[in-house]
């Protein structure tokens, strides 16, 4: 299947910051593809570069079929993008801004209509036509920003932290419409936060510092990151835990989530040794229990991993 | 109080610093602005395009033409009218006057008896063309005595007196003895720059964050309305200051133009329009939402009447009574005859202090103004 | 072409919730002009004139009552000492002193000739020297009056006498001339700010990101951002045209249709200029301030608004030749008092628009489609 986007070796230099550092993938039309990573990762620098708003420093990049420094035009006529920071205009009613964008993508006035129609029940805008921009709620802006960069069924979308805000009920609805963009045969390339949804990806991408560090289905990821098993420890002394279970070799990685700490442990090694090092060290153990890895477990896994590269 | 001051003092700074390119035009034009004033501007009425259609071509028309363009006041206008259309040069600007002197000038001054020239003004520029008349006059006047003059000479008959001989005027100027334009128009340039930096640059600084919704986080923040306005302020102020001390240095390098008063006084008058101005920047941003209205504001009520209410250019006498009566509502006003009085005539208080007054009065109102309407718009 | 419609439709739509913009836009070109057009008056009339009067004789009543009934003086002191006449000088009640000597009258008798002395406060360094050669004029013709009624060989009057004629404005009312300059600033002004903001508020607030990346072309983004604002200069134009009608009775001679004609060529090189702002500047401060400082200022100065163009330096003339604003004000006052057409203002047209073409191209070829 041809890919809807194709980067290699994309670079973006900012003086002589490099924010984007010769990434490489691709991305095969219908599917959901996450790009993830810590804030300052350069996420938002690569979905600028790729829609045409930021020139390349280097390297190149196909979108729908166009090359992102040659034929930006080209790009843009395929696309749909929806930026971190709110971009509508605040003093244009919600239907302004469906109406003004539509034209803008050249659809007929009769489909504007009923477009917007759609779109505004869709993303649960509906009702609120004429309220202005700058007085919808946080969630309500996000929606309305959606429904402006879906418009005009664009082949690929680009969504930079769509769901930053906005309840769980409504991202529910958020990603119910960017799955049946996806069967319908569009691209979306997303960026979030929420390591839950980055589940829903076909693929995600790790970014750290500008690069790609990890990729892969969610699924292969976390296989691939955590060959051993992954336990869950609920003790009295997490800090103390922690230390105890990052100071032996048997254990990988141990890191806190809220009151409870995950480790990983080396392939090979009993799922009771947790239990031992604990009690070697005089730590009261409530409960250790082997579990499945998450995202989370995987993102902060490899941007330890990365960040003790960086500074060896 | 301080700490918190000095807080926001150095993050407007920052703002300023990072923009070179403001800090530069807010230095840089001022100075272009004074080297204008000082050598590409006058007001004077020379150079005055003067096409000539003789069509006596005699010595003697040839003597008058020369006599005009002698005086320093003409110069030959490039393209002379063609015999048809003896405007067609004031329809196209080409000329601004037009002498035509009739066949038989020559024949008629022989016979003694008074020849007439036609001069053509273009009347557009009223107040130039006034003062070409008076030159027009002038030289045919002095042309004819000196005519009689040779004319008895040669006769031998005693020599007729010419206005000159029974009335001699003796000017003496007393203020600014050269009569350079530069020296007036100095301290309508001071108060423009200084309305500039200190009035719209707080003005657009303080809506800007209204704008962009950092003025809400400051506001939440300890931080006191008097502490916030200042803070805004007074980095504007400052560089305000260091421009007008720039075109006052420069100008006296450059032009010689002193301080004839009391620097201190200067200094002092300086720092009371500053505070004014300040409290009307702040005035303004209470009444404007976005900074394109907050600008448009200010350039009606800082900008336009600088150059035009306050007798920078234009005299504040020939305006109709109403119209002087608006001019009493900017600050301008007051300063620029201050520092006329300062820099020009070195009069003492005793002859400015209306203006000092009104410039205090003016400060206390407008501050009270954006206090009571800044501490309404924060409660809501 | 629907994409433009699009833009400015949404133009229109922001305008009209802009509701503190919406009455600058109509109050201030009117307000402007009222002010403009009654302040900006150069004529030297009503000098104040202090009169010191040593001699007290029927001649010297005689000299001071011809600058009383002279246009140009308005006495405004009768002074008893020389202090007080400096006095009043410093103090700016007088502009002008006219001191008659104690033998004025005997030395007229005599026919040895008299002298008087005028004391000018040259401040005003302009008015100053206008009003220096009106009271020497004065002076002069009371002294050839007198000559006249009191000799016989001046009965044969003067050699050469001009016999001057004024045009397009014969009472020389300066404001007939000032007001179609005003006009033509205030057009500037509008144009210039306006636009330049336009594009900056848009970079500043973020819209302009999302705006790139449709497949709204760049002209058709900066032809949809400066429609409104020919629009909006249209109506700037009426306004003031029937403002300075109304309140002062002053109307274009030549053709209405020319004026709005050639007003739109003033009009393309002005929005030029305030797109050309925008692309330059990242803020709308920055905005305001390159365009007050680097469009604004000079075109007031070196336009011929109110500083002759004759009287500049070879290389600042030269400079002139840039600004817009010296063609158009040519062209209003041309079409304002003379009643100019075509024939006579295409020279002042053509550069007018070889300006804007190249402006608009410049900023045009300057604006990306880009963040950068
Ligand atoms: N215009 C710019 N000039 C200079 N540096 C920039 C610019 N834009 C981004 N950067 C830098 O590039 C890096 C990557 O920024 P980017 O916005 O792409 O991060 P991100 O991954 O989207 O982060 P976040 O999760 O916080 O949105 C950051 O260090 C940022 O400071
Ligand atoms: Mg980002």
């Amino acid at each position: 299947m041809a890919s809807a986007i194709e980067v290699r070796d994309l670079c973006k230099s900012f003086g002589a910051f490099r924010a984007v550092d010769g990434i490489s993938f691709s991305v095969p039309q219908g599917t959901v593809f996450g790009l993830l990573g810590a804030n300052g990762a350069g996420k938002s620098t690569t979905i600028r570069m790729l829609c045409g708003l930021l020139a390349p420093s280097s390297g190149m990049a196909r979108v729908a079929g166009c090359d992102i420094a040659k034929d930006p035009e080209g790009v843009k006529r395929s696309i749909g993008y929806m930026s971190q920071k709110f971009s509508l205009y605040e003093d244009l009613t919600v239907i302004e801004n469906l109406r003004f964008f539509a034209g803008l993508y050249g659809l007929a006035p009769r489909r504007i209509e009923t477009e917007a129609g759609e779109i505004m029940s869709l993303t649960g805008l509906a009702g609120r036509e004429a309220s202005l921009a700058a007085e919808l709620s946080a969630g309500y802006r996000q929606r309305l920003a959606l429904g402006c960069a879906l418009l005009h069924s664009p082949r690929v979308l680009f969504l930079d932290e769509p769901t930053a805000g906005v309840d769980p009920a409504a991202r529910r609805v958020f990603w119910d419409i960017i799955y049946r963009l996806a069967d319908s045969g569009s691209t979306v390339l997303i960026t979030t936060h929420y390591l839950d949804e980055a589940e829903y990806c076909g693929t995600v991408t790790l970014m750290h510092a500008g690069r790609i560090v990890a990729a892969g289905s969610p699924g292969q990821l976390k296989r691939e990151r955590f060959p051993g098993r992954l336990v869950e420890v609920e003790c009295d002394n997490p800090e103390a835990a922690l230390a105890a279970l990052k100071a032996d070799p048997r254990i990988e990685e141990a890191a806190l989530f809220g009151t409870r700490l995950h480790a990983a442990i080396a392939p090979g090694a009993g799922e009771l040794i947790v239990e031992g090092i604990l009690a070697s060290r005089g730590v009261g153990l409530s409960r250790a229990e082997s579990i499945l890895p998450s995202l989370e477990d995987v993102f902060i896994r490899v941007i330890s991993e990365s960040e003790k590269e960086d500074r060896p | 109080m301080r700490d918190r001051l000095a807080a926001l003092m150095r993050k407007e700074y920052r703002h300023i610093l990072r923009d070179p390119g403001t800090l530069f035009t807010l230095l840089a034009v001022p100075l272009f602005l004074l080297v204008m004033f000082g050598y590409a501007i006058s007001l004077d009425v020379n150079n005055i395009p003067l096409a000539v259609r003789d069509l006596d071509r005699s010595p003697e028309s040839r003597a008058l033409v020369a006599s005009f363009l002698a005086s320093g006041h003409f110069l030959p206008s490039p393209s002379p009218p063609d015999s048809r259309a003896e405007g067609r040069a004031l329809d196209t600007g080409a000329a601004m006057a037009v002498l035509e002197i009739p066949d038989g000038f020559a024949a008629a001054l022989a016979r003694r008896e008074t020849a007439p020239v036609q001069v053509l003004v273009d009347g557009s520029d009223g107040t130039r063309a006034a003062t070409v008349m008076g030159y027009v006059d002038g030289m045919t006047m002095r042309f004819s005595t000196d005519l009689r003059r040779l004319a008895s000479m040669r006769s031998g008959s005693p020599p007729a007196s010419g206005p000159a001989m029974v009335l001699d005027v003796r000017p003496r100027v007393l203020f600014n003895q050269e009569l350079k334009s530069v020296s007036f128009l100095v301290p309508g340039l001071v108060a423009l720059i200084l309305i500039i930096t200190s009035v719209i640059s707080t003005a657009l600084s303080v809506v800007r964050e209204k704008e962009n919704g950092s003025m809400e986080q400051i506001i939440v923040s300890p931080v006191r309305p008097i502490e916030l306005i200042l803070g805004k302020t007074l980095p504007y102020a400052a560089i305000g200051l260091v421009a007008a001390a720039l075109v006052l240095s420069a100008s006296a390098i450059l032009f010689g133009v002193t301080v004839k008063g009391s620097i201190l006084a200067l200094a002092a008058m300086t720092v009371l329009f500053v505070l004014a101005c300040l409290a009307l920047g702040i005035f303004i941003s209470t009444l404007a939402e976005t900074q394109q209205v907050a600008f448009l504001i200010s350039a009606m009520l800082t900008l336009i009447p600088t150059f035009t209410l306050s007798g920078f250019v234009f005299p504040i006498r020939n305006m109709p009574p109403a119209i002087q009566a608006v001019t009493y509502l900017f600050p301008t006003k007051y300063y620029i005859e201050i520092l006329r009085a300062l820099l020009l005539k070195g009069a003492g208080f005793g002859t400015y202090w209306h203006q000092a007054l009104a410039l205090l009065v003016y400060a206390v109102v407008a501050a009270a103004a954006g206090a009571a309407r800044f501490a309404r718009s924060r409660r809501k | 072409m629907s994409r433009i419609r699009c833009m400015i439709t949404k133009e229109f739509q922001q305008l009209r919730r802009d509701r503190r913009m919406r009455p600058i836009l109509i109050i201030a070109p009117v307000m402007q002009i009222l002010i403009l057009g009654y302040a900006a008056d150069t004529e030297v009339r009503d000098v104040p004139l202090a009169i010191y009067d040593q001699d007290s004789s029927q001649q010297s009543r005689a000299l001071a009552q011809a600058f009383v009934s002279s246009r140009s003086f308005l006495v405004a002191d009768r002074s008893s000492s020389f202090g007080e006449m400096e006095a009043a000088i410093t103090g700016g009640h007088s502009e002008i002193g006219l001191v008659i000597p104690p033998s004025f009258g005997a030395d007229l008798e005599s026919g040895r000739g008299a002298q008087i002395q005028l004391l000018v406060d040259g401040t005003r360094s302009n008015t100053a020297t206008v009003a220096m050669a009106y009271a020497t004029a004065t002076a002069t013709s009371f002294a050839r009056r007198l000559i006249a009624s009191a000799t016989t060989i001046g009965a044969a009057g003067p050699a050469v006498e001009a016999r001057t004629r004024v045009w397009y404005n014969p009472d020389l009312k300066s404001r007939r001339f000032m007001i179609p300059g005003v006009f033509a600033l205030l057009i500037m002004v509008f144009t210039v700010i306006l636009t330049s903001l336009a594009i900056v508020k848009e970079k500043e607030i973020g819209t302009l990101e999302q705006l790139i990346v449709t497949p709204l072309a760049r002209h058709e983004l900066i032809i949809g951002k400066l429609a409104p604002f020919v629009i909006i200069s249209l109506v700037i134009i009426t306004l003031t045209l029937g403002a300075s009608w109304l309140f002062f009775g002053i109307v274009p001679r030549g053709s209405l249709g020319l004026l709005y004609a050639l007003s739109l060529a003033l009009v393309l090189s002005t929005l030029g200029m305030g797109l050309l702002v925008s692309t330059i500047s990242r803020n709308q401060q920055q905005a305001m301030m390159f365009s007050i400082f680097l469009f604004m200022f000079p075109m007031m100065i070196l336009s011929g608004f109110v500083f002759p163009i004759e009287n500049m330096p070879a290389p600042i003339r030269a400079l002139t030749y840039l600004m817009p604003l010296r063609y158009y004000l040519i062209i209003i006052r041309g079409i304002f008092l003379k009643g100019s057409d075509l024939s006579v203002l295409w020279p002042q047209l053509l550069p007018l628009l070889g300006i804007g073409t190249a402006v608009i191209g410049i900023s045009i070829a300057r604006f990306h489609k880009q963040l950068d």
